[in-house]
């Protein structure tokens, strides 16, 4: 009896097993490093935030300096190009290049409105962190009951 | 029966796993030339005192950890707090005293002198 009771226990302690890993597989759906990833698109990659008042934006620009990002914003609408050069050094036998280089470009429409004039922008070791103040419209409002 | 209470006692079903930092292989770039090997990686939003750089009997390992702080609340996430760790294999004639790296904007530099001895050289003949 006590054998029998086990062996059930133990096939659907598989199946628990498997469905576990498969669950975290979706919840990990959003984060883009599995086990080991090659970054090969991983070049632009952005995160959006919110609260009540502004968006921030971070995207992984690496090897970037300020002047070679281009950030353009148009209401709800969000740009940023830049170009990255091949770099390649002088007299230098090339064994690989994973790195991508070139210009790239990357547009988002966001959920609402900003405020162009008061975006700012810091490039921090290769992370753009934008701050997107909405526009006054786009604020969420308490609204009293008369 | 001894058997049933060593199939019953599953440890992994009852202890939760927090989840570990992930880990990518950072891209790199490669080069030569006769005085040293050029390695270039891309570790976006790792300062310099997370990195970390080990040439020991022949093999390169790079490892560099990013911690974000958390923004908020997110509407989308696309990169995270992840372990850049990528292994190389590297000739023995490296001089690993002289090895030189720099993080600048996220990507780390790596240059790796070639020892003397490894340096091409013409060797002259002499008539005897």
């Amino acid at each position: 009896m006590f054998t029998r009771f086990s062996d059930i226990d133990r096939l659907f302690g598989t199946m628990d097993l498997l469905r576990q890993r498969l669950d975290n597989m979706s919840t990990d759906y959003n984060r883009p490093y599995r086990s080991t990833w090659l970054m090969e698109d991983g070049f632009l990659r952005a995160n959006l935030y919110q609260s009540g008042d502004a968006f921030e934006m971070r995207l992984e620009v690496p090897g970037m300096d300020k002047d070679a990002l281009d950030i353009k914003i148009q209401g709800n609408y969000l740009e940023i190009s830049g170009k990255r050069d091949h770099n390649v050094p002088d007299g230098y036998k090339v064994h690989k290049t994973e790195r991508l280089n070139g210009t790239f470009s990357r547009s988002f429409t966001l959920p609402d409105d900003v405020d162009g004039a008061r975006v700012a922008a810091t490039l921090k070791d290769g992370v753009l962190y934008l701050t997107l103040p909405k526009s006054e419209a786009a604020k969420p409002r308490q609204i009293t009951i008369s | 029966m001894d058997k049933n209470t060593e199939i019953a006692k599953r440890d992994d079903r009852n202890i939760e796993k927090t989840r570990e930092l992930y880990e990518a292989a950072p891209a790199v770039d490669i080069y030569e030339n006769e005085d040293e090997i050029l390695l270039v990686a891309d570790m976006p939003g790792v300062v310099k005192e997370e990195v970390s750089v080990n040439i020991d009997n022949g093999r390169l390992a790079l490892s560099g950890v990013r911690k974000l702080e958390s923004g908020g609340v997110a509407s989308w996430e696309e990169f995270g707090n992840v372990e850049f760790v990528r292994n190389f294999s590297v000739p023995q004639t490296i001089d690993v005293q002289n090895v030189k790296a720099e993080l600048k904007n996220g990507v780390l530099t790596l240059h790796m002198p070639k020892s003397e001895k490894a340096k091409p050289r013409q060797v002259e003949i002499k008539t005897a």
